[in-house]
C-alpha cells in the first residue's frame, strides 16, 4: 500500500490555518465599519439608488455556474480514487453532491438568480 | 530519534510557510507587481513606481499596508460571512498551490502522485471564489463582473487543463515533482510548444490581466468584482492576484520549463540548492516577463469575443498538441 506523505493534508491546513490568523492581525491596522446608510450602500457610479443585487436571468449564466462548481468537484473526485479503499471516493461523492446542491440554492434562492 | 522527528517537522513546517514556501513567494508576488508596473510604465513611456524604496522596489508592499490601515466597509446589503472568509480563503488557493512546486532541488516540499490533479482544482477553486465574493458584494457592478467572470472561466478552464495535461501524458505521471523530474534532458516546452502557449494565453485569462480583463473592467464597470471591497479584504485580493501570477509563472516553470533544472550540476549539495534556486528564479521572471509584456501591448476584448476566442482557437489548439503528443509516442 502507498504511504501517504502526512504534510500533504497538514501542509495545506497549516497554511490555511496561518493564513487566516495574518489575516485577523492584519485586521487590528485599520477601522472596521458595517451599518446602513449611504456610506453602507453599493456604489452607484453617481447615478440613482439601484437595486441591491442585479439579478440574472440568462441560461448561459445558469449553466456557467453550475459547471464552475461540477468542474470543481469533479477533479476532487479525479483525485480521490488514488485512495486504496473506496472510502474518500464515496464521502468526496457525498460531500460535493451536497455542496453542489447548496450552491445551487445559494445562487438561485438567495442571489436572486433566475432561470 | 523524538528529536529528529521534531526537527524533520519543524524544518517542514519552516519550509512550507517561509522558505520556499508561502513568505518566500509572497515576497515574490510584490515583486511581481512592482516588475508589472515598472515593464507597464517603459513600454507606454511613464515612469512607473519610484518613491518607495530604491527605483520604487517597495510600493506594492506600501501599497498594501496603506490598505490594511484604511477603513474596511462592509456594505448593508453584503453577505457578512463570505464577505469578511472569502478574502483568506481566495489567498488560500495559490497559497497551497505554492507548496507543490520544486524550488530548491527536483522534489516539491510537499508532493503527492496526484497533486497536479490537486492544483487543478485549486485554480478552479480561486476562480470560484472570485465568483462568490462578487456575488457576496452585492452590488451592481460586482454582480455584472461576476457574471463576465464566470462566463469567461467556462472558456478558458478546459484549454487551461488540456495544457496542464500535455506534460502530465509526457511524463507518465500526475505528480508536478514527477514532471519536473522527468524534465532532466529535454524542457517539455520543446515537446508541447502549443500547450504552452495555450497555458500562457489562458493563465492571462485566469489572472484576468489584459486582453481578458473583462471581469475587471476599470473604464467599464468601475472595480469590477472588487468594487465593494476596502481596507484589508481589497489589500488581500489584490496580493491574492500577484500571488496566483506568481504561482501560475511557477507552474509553467515546473511543467514546460524543467522547474528548478539547469545546464550546470556540483557534487556539493549546498551548491547544488543554490543553483537550483537561481534556476528557478531566473525562468519564473522570465514567464513572468512574458505575461507582463503580453499584457501592456494588448488591448482588452469583448467577453463574446473572449468565449469565441478560446473556444474556436485556444481549445482546438490545445487538443492539436494533445494529438499530435498521443501520435508521437504511440506504440
Amino acid at each position: 500500500m502507498p504511504t501517504l506523505d502526512p504534510f500533504v493534508i497538514a501542509g495545506p491546513i497549516l497554511v490555511v490555518v496561518a493564513d487566516i490568523i495574518v489575516y485577523i492581525a492584519v485586521g487590528k491596522l485599520g477601522k472596521k465599519s458595517s451599518g446602513t446608510g449611504g456610506k453602507y450602500q453599493p456604489f452607484t457610479g453617481g447615478e440613482e439608488q439601484i437595486p441591491a443585487r442585479g439579478t440574472y436571468q440568462s441560461e448561459l449564466f445558469v449553466f456557467a455556474a453550475l459547471f464552475m462548481v461540477v468542474e470543481a468537484f469533479a477533479l476532487i473526485l479525479a483525485g480521490s480514487f488514488a485512495s486504496p479503499t473506496n472510502f474518500y471516493p464515496l464521502l468526496f461523492l457525498a460531500g460535493g453532491g451536497g455542496i453542489i446542491l447548496v450552491v445551487t440554492w445559494w445562487l438561485i434562492m438567495v442571489g436572486g438568480m433566475r432561470y | 530519534m523524538e528529536e529528529c522527528d521534531t526537527n524533520l517537522i519543524a524544518t517542514e513546517v519552516a519550509e512550507i510557510l517561509l522558505f520556499p514556501g508561502l513568505t518566500f513567494f509572497v515576497w515574490i508576488a510584490f515583486l511581481f507587481d512592482w516588475l508589472d508596473r515598472k515593464t507597464s510604465a517603459r513600454m507606454q513611456s511613464r515612469v512607473g513606481p519610484l518613491m518607495a524604496g530604491p527605483s520604487g522596489i517597495l510600493q506594492p508592499v506600501a501599497d498594501f499596508f496603506k490598505l490594511t490601515s484604511k477603513e474596511e466597509i462592509v456594505p448593508e446589503f453584503a453577505d457578512k460571512f463570505i464577505f469578511f472568509l472569502g478574502p483568506p480563503l481566495f489567498f488560500a488557493a495559490p497559497a497551497i498551490g505554492i507548496i507543490f512546486i520544486p524550488v530548491l532541488g527536483t522534489t516539491a516540499t510537499v508532493s503527492n502522485e496526484y497533486d497536479l490533479l490537486f492544483v487543478l482544482f485549486i485554480v478552479a477553486f480561486s476562480a470560484l471564489m472570485a465568483a462568490f465574493l462578487g456575488y457576496a458584494a452585492a452590488g451592481r457592478w460586482s454582480t455584472i463582473a461576476m457574471g463576465r467572470l464566470i462566463v469567461q472561466y467556462t472558456g478558458y478552464e478546459i484549454p487551461l487543463i488540456l495544457a496542464l495535461i500535455a506534460p502530465a501524458i509526457l511524463a507518465h505521471s500526475l505528480s508536478i515533482t514527477g514532471i519536473v523530474q522527468s524534465q532532466t534532458w529535454i524542457w517539455y516546452i520543446l515537446y508541447a510548444p502549443l500547450s504552452f502557449i495555450v497555458f500562457i494565453v489562458s493563465a492571462l485569462a485566469e489572472l484576468e490581466k489584459p486582453p481578458f480583463d473583462i471581469p475587471s473592467a476599470k473604464t467599464e464597470i468601475v472595480g469590477g468584482w472588487m468594487t465593494e471591497f476596502s481596507g484589508r479584504p481589497l489589500a488581500y485580493i489584490k496580493l491574492t492576484k500577484n500571488l496566483s501570477y506568481a504561482f501560475l509563472s511557477a507552474l509553467a516553470v515546473s511543467l514546460f520549463l524543467g522547474g528548478p533544472l539547469g545546464p550546470i550540476l556540483t557534487p556539493d549539495p549546498t551548491m547544488q540548492a543554490a543553483l537550483y534556486f537561481i534556476y528557478f528564479v531566473v525562468k519564473l521572471f522570465a514567464v513572468g516577463f512574458l505575461i507582463f509584456v503580453i499584457r501592456t501591448a494588448l488591448a482588452r476584448i469583448k467577453i463574446d469575443q473572449a468565449v469565441r476566442f478560446f473556444w474556436m482557437i485556444i481549445t482546438p489548439l490545445s487538443l492539436i498538441q494533445l494529438a499530435v503528443i498521443m501520435l508521437a509516442w504511440w506504440k
